[in-house]
């Protein structure tokens, strides 16, 4: 009798101590902070988003941390994308694509393409309120150019044979004429000469200037005042790292994040209307099942465009990636409009039957064993190659999938091409052609497929020296079709860039590169 | 007390792992439908009588995805702590009847191991040996070698001075004849708790590797994974969690029951 | 004395090996820092020169003993990507761990003894089996998974804290924080406050059925009394071992759970600094965590000694 009510009152107990009676007993735990005592532990996100809109400031989401914050030791695209908006060369991308003046004025190039002339702009200040002169640029430019710092050094820059200064202008020679020079220097940002805290404090010229960071947490911009352009129009921006898809999820529907990129349809959909609204751009990558032409089976073309045959791009789309993104068939997405050749996406259409006999041709009528190597941390991509596994089996090619972490891809994969295949998209990360087609040179130290086709070398070679614009874009082309022919990589998809957005916040902008610029965001 | 082989704990512990494992062994010949078949059409659906678990992001059905995957997990979980057990049981027997410097020199490396937390061991072995059920079983099975030992050196050490053993001794059995035959058998009524402790453990530590992303690779499907998997997708499609979860929960709680009844079962015996 | 000096030996020991091991298992994993801080960008020349100035290129066991030799003297060395004082590095991170983990400490201590201390008087009746069941359900399910289903129940429908929303600083706002903070350690806490009550019950169970229990409560000692005055005393010593324990092992459980809350927390930076290939922070941190460990121990056997005199004779057993 006794014993029952004790039990009840047990099991209660327990209940409720371990589920329930937490909200009451959050302010009596203990609290080192001296004076948390009376805060009030429960506050509802509403207030919340109001009060950011009110005080003007965003908090975006990103899924991992900066490599680093000296803008000429950053490698990573995601710290590229936020420091966009921290950083500027001598020129920028815009997002219609062109390289527009920036830290320069005016840019002019001599007709053999072999000096271009940099004319300062007037009232460019660093974040720290000094103006920037012509030794900081040169300054910064060295850095990047001689190696003292290894991890500075751009080899693009070698094509420079000489550094001139003249007033407020910066005159530089290059020994070979080269189309694409202009987007190399895109990347070389100008920073305070002689400055030694960049990688805790950096400072740039850019519309928004950098006021903290703690490690794996949390990144702090602030509108900068005395920028030259326009600037930026909300006065805060926080950046917060959350590796876990969830968690990207659950803090914008707490309203924790205002804003993220690179969302899965998967994520987006699980975000409610009334608060959030989604706007697609493309990623403007190209996702390819990318094959070691290197090792067998795949040094075999009619191996390769089994695998064409037997992929279905549009099922995969569907299945992984809920229909969004655009299928691909070479190395080039649409947004390089002028190289892009649409023609080619079709080029193998799913056919399983031909895929069986050009196994049996090659003399694998049974198909083989094969392993795509994937990094983990890129669910996308781990999607789609599970879903590709499955189609292959169709043609009796059996599947080992390989996540792994992204520091063992980097070496085994890219740098020591130790792999069969593997699902990775790759980008221009300076809006050039050249940079999604120059990899598949026999000689490219990163041609990581080892992918070898001395028409192609050729090609290549005359399409980069070539001044004469037409020409050029004539051999990209002539480029793209080979790659297809000869079946290069499984060639996949433009994956979809799908932003969430909290309602209320408009201005976003898509970039054909990898950039989120927070200057063009506001409220209201 | 009378001598009471079964008990309520052990009965419904031994039904619900029952249950279970049998679903789990005919995973491995036959699913109600293809565990790794997609359909574009049938994405997240919720359950039904053709799906009885729904579908998942590829519209793969859960249910036979749980038959597999339980079975992967299963197996993971036993393989785990029959390295854990063996190896830890060597190190015990060894540390324990012979004591001395092979005892401190060991018994320092388990302290260090121990100092590790488990899942940072995990990660680091995973990051050595790359992804993949058999890894996941390698570093978890060594992660579990340090708690196996640490419990069988104390029994053995126990048991070293007890009269029979050192008759035994003077019968004149070989040392490794007395660790086996003569002391094993007596060690069992902690070891048999031990291993059911140690099983959930292992599920539960499964779980968590998938979720660090660390566990089972893809198309495989483990518990772990599925949970993993089922997390992102919490707000389009809860069952899939749920089920999945509560799968996980009932495996380790069913032999959760059979540890507690094995215990009860000795306490009564005394 | 002779064990102060033997813990101390021991603690050094532990570390040795602990960051031994650490040292080889980078040594030992594909890929480099070089490598990954270079990215896809960077050309084998780059990649040599980074690894030469980064010092990797040097022999193995030389880097490891100048990193020993920095220890000893105080230098943890500089992190590969963030060129901080270690300590700002870790410093906070590892502050909000220690909230974590002493908070799951106190609910794990309050609501364990008390409940296992008590729960012997189940024994016997058809509602202990129920008791048992609820408390194996408590350690069947993963923490993890209780932590997402509190965020879902407990920050987005109660709203009561915003998942994912863990301030800049506890500073920042100290409510919010704490009340995330006190939730992670409640998923944290629930299977060890199950495993405390188990262990407590059966020694508790042991204990009464001893001849001086027995006696004492025939000479008409009440029961209440006893149980507080001797019970208690005489099941501390393995509690406090357990407790010990539990506390050793709060900081390995924290990883998981600061994923799942988004709490920037030490576990939550190891993972990513192990993928980060980041060296000298994991070594830092993984030194720190033995430390931890072995000062759990420590102090446990400090409190024992004081319960129970006769552990203080040298007898190790």
């Amino acid at each position: 009798m006794n014993k029952k009510a004790f039990a009840a009152i047990l099991a209660l107990l327990l209940t409720l101590a371990l589920l329930v009676g937490c909200g009451q007993a959050a302010p009596a735990t203990p609290t080192p902070v001296p004076d948390s005592g009376d805060t009030p532990a429960v506050e509802t996100p509403a207030p919340v988003q109001s009060g950011r809109a009110a005080s003007n400031e965003i908090v975006i989401g990103i899924a991992q941390d900066l490599d680093s914050l000296d803008p000429h030791h950053m490698t990573a695209a995601g710290t590229q994308e936020v420091m966009f908006n921290v950083f500027e060369g001598l020129v920028k991308p815009n997002a219609a694509g062109q390289i527009v003046p920036a830290v320069a004025s005016e840019v002019q190039v001599s007709e053999d393409g072999l000096t271009y002339t940099f004319t300062l702009r007037e009232g460019v200040r660093f974040h720290n309120g000094e103006p920037v002169d012509m030794e900081d640029v040169v300054y910064s430019l060295t850095r990047r150019m001689d190696g003292a710092d290894a991890a500075a050094k751009n080899v693009a820059l070698d094509v420079i044979s000489d550094v001139q200064t003249e007033d407020d202008r910066l005159i530089l020679t290059l020994s070979e004429p080269s189309g694409d020079f202009l987007a190399y220097l895109m990347n070389v940002y100008i920073i305070p000469m002689d400055y030694e805290d960049l990688e805790t404090h950096p400072i740039g010229t850019g519309p928004y200037k950098f006021v903290s960071r703690a490690v794996q947490d949390n990144l702090v911009l602030e509108r900068f005042a005395d920028y030259w352009g326009e600037g930026g129009k909300v006065d805060k921006v926080t950046y917060k790292i959350l590796e876990n898809n969830e968690g990207l999820v659950l803090g914008l529907q707490s309203g924790a994040l205002d804003l993220v990129n690179h969302m899965t349809s998967e994520q987006t959909s699980q975000l409610s209307a009334s608060d959030f609204h989604v706007e697609q751009g493309s990623m403007n990558l190209v996702q390819a099942l990318y094959l070691n032409s290197g090792v067998a089976p795949f040094d075999d073309v009619r191996v390769r465009q089994a695998l064409c045959y037997a992929t279905d791009k549009q099922a995969m789309i569907d299945l992984a990636f809920d229909g969004y993104g655009i299928p691909l068939g070479t190395s080039m997405f649409p947004s390089f409009s002028k190289y892009y050749d649409d023609s080619l996406t079709d080029y193998y259409p799913h056919d399983v039957a031909k895929a069986k006999a050009l196994l049996a041709e090659a003399g694998y009528p049974n198909g083989f064993e094969m392993s795509i190597t994937v990094p983990s941390n890129y669910s996308p991509h781990v999607n789609t190659a599970e879903v590709l596994a499955e189609q292959l089996k169709e043609v009796g090619i059996q599947v080992k999938i390989l996540p792994v972490e992204w520091n063992s891809w980097l070496s085994d994969v890219y740098t020591n091409r130790q792999f069969q295949s593997t699902v990775i998209g790759l980008e221009s990360n300076n809006m050039t052609a050249r940079k999604l087609l120059d990899r598949f040179a026999s000689t490219a130290a990163n041609n990581f497929t080892n992918y070898s086709n001395p028409e192609y070398d050729e090609i290549l070679a005359r399409a980069i020296s070539s001044v004469d614009d037409a020409e050029q874009t004539e051999a990209y082309r002539q480029l793209e079709r080979i790659l297809t022919e000869t079946a290069a990589n499984v060639y996949l998809q433009d994956m979809a860039d799908l932003v969430a957005v909290r309602n209320g916040l408009n201005g976003l902008t898509f970039y054909p590169i990898y950039v989120l610029d927070v200057s063009t965001l506001y409220w209201g | 007390m009378k001598k009471k082989n079964w008990n309520g704990f052990l009965i419904a512990g031994c039904v619900l792992t029952g249950v279970l494992v049998a679903l789990m062994l005919l995973g491995k010949f036959w699913t109600p439908w293809s565990p790794t078949a997609m359909d574009a059409k049938a994405m997240y659906q919720p359950p039904s009588l053709t799906h009885l678990f729904g579908t998942d992001k590829f519209g793969r059905d859960i249910f036979s995805r749980v038959m597999q995957g339980g079975g992967t997990t299963l197996t993971i979980a036993l393989a785990t702590i029959a390295i854990g057990a063996a190896l830890g049981t060597l190190v015990g027997a060894v540390t324990g009847y012979f004591g001395g410097i092979v005892d401190d020199a060991l018994m320092r490396l388990n302290d260090a191991l121990t100092a590790f937390p488990s899942i940072l061991l995990a990660l680091l072995i995973i990051s050595l040996v790359g992804p993949g059920k058999y890894n996941v079983v390698l570093a978890l099975g060594i992660v579990f070698i340090p708690s196996f030992a640490r419990v069988m050196r104390t029994q053995f050490a126990s048991l070293r001075d007890v009269n029979y053993i050192i008759s035994a001794r003077l019968m004149g059995a070989g040392q490794l004849r007395i660790m086996t035959v003569h002391m094993l058998p007596n060690t069992m009524r902690t070891l048999l708790p031990a291993l059911t402790i140690g099983f959930n453990n292992a599920v539960l530590a499964e779980a968590s590797m998938s979720y660090l992303g660390i566990g089972v690779t893809p198309p495989d499907a483990s518990l772990g994974n599925m949970l993993r998997d089922a997390q992102s997708a919490l707000g389009r499609a809860p069952w899939y969690a749920i089920l999945t979860g509560v799968m996980i929960a009932l495996l380790v709680f069913g032999v959760g029951l059979i540890g507690e009844g094995l215990q009860k079962r000795d306490q009564e015996v005394d | 004395m002779n064990y102060v000096i033997r813990r101390i030996l021991m603690l050094l020991l532990t570390m040795l090996i602990v960051s031994f091991l650490t040292f080889l298992a980078f040594e030992l994993v594909s890929g480099d820092v070089a490598q990954t801080k270079l990215g896809t960008e960077g050309t084998p020349e780059q990649v040599a020169a980074l690894r030469h100035e980064l010092g990797l290129d040097q022999p193995f066991l030389l880097r490891y003993g100048q990193w020993l030799g920095g220890f000893f003297t105080g230098d943890l060395g500089v992190s590969y990507y963030n060129p901080q004082p270690m300590w700002e590095l870790i410093g906070p991170k590892l502050g909000v761990t220690l909230i974590l983990a002493a908070i799951s400490f106190l609910l794990i201590t309050l609501i364990s003894i008390p409940l296992g201390l008590l729960s012997y008087r189940l024994a016997g009746s058809p509602l202990d089996g129920l008791r048992t069941a609820f408390n194996q359900l408590c350690m069947a399910v993963p923490p993890f998974f209780i932590g997402i289903l509190f965020s879902w129940f407990f920050g987005i429908t109660l709203k009561l804290f915003i998942p994912e929303g863990f301030p800049s600083s506890i500073r920042a706002n100290p409510g919010e924080a704490m009340t995330q903070l006190f939730f992670a350690a409640v998923c944290l806490s629930i299977p060890r406050i199950a495993m405390t009550v188990r262990m407590m019950r059966s020694t508790v169970i042991g204990e009464m059925q001893k001849a001086y229990v027995r006696t004492a409560i025939s000479r008409g000692n009440d029961r209440r009394g006893v149980l507080l005055r001797h019970v208690l005393k005489n099941s501390l010593t393995g509690t406090v071992t357990f407790l010990a324990q539990t506390l050793a092992e709060l900081i390995g459980g924290s990883i998981v759970v600061e994923q799942v809350f988004g709490i920037p927390g030490l576990g939550r930076f190891l993972v990513a600094e192990i993928r980060a290939l980041d060296y000298p922070v994991v070594q830092t941190i993984v030194v720190i965590l033995a430390f931890w460990v072995v000062l759990a121990g420590t102090v446990a056997d400090l409190i024992n000694q004081r319960i129970d005199p006769r552990l203080r004779l040298g007898g190790a057993k």
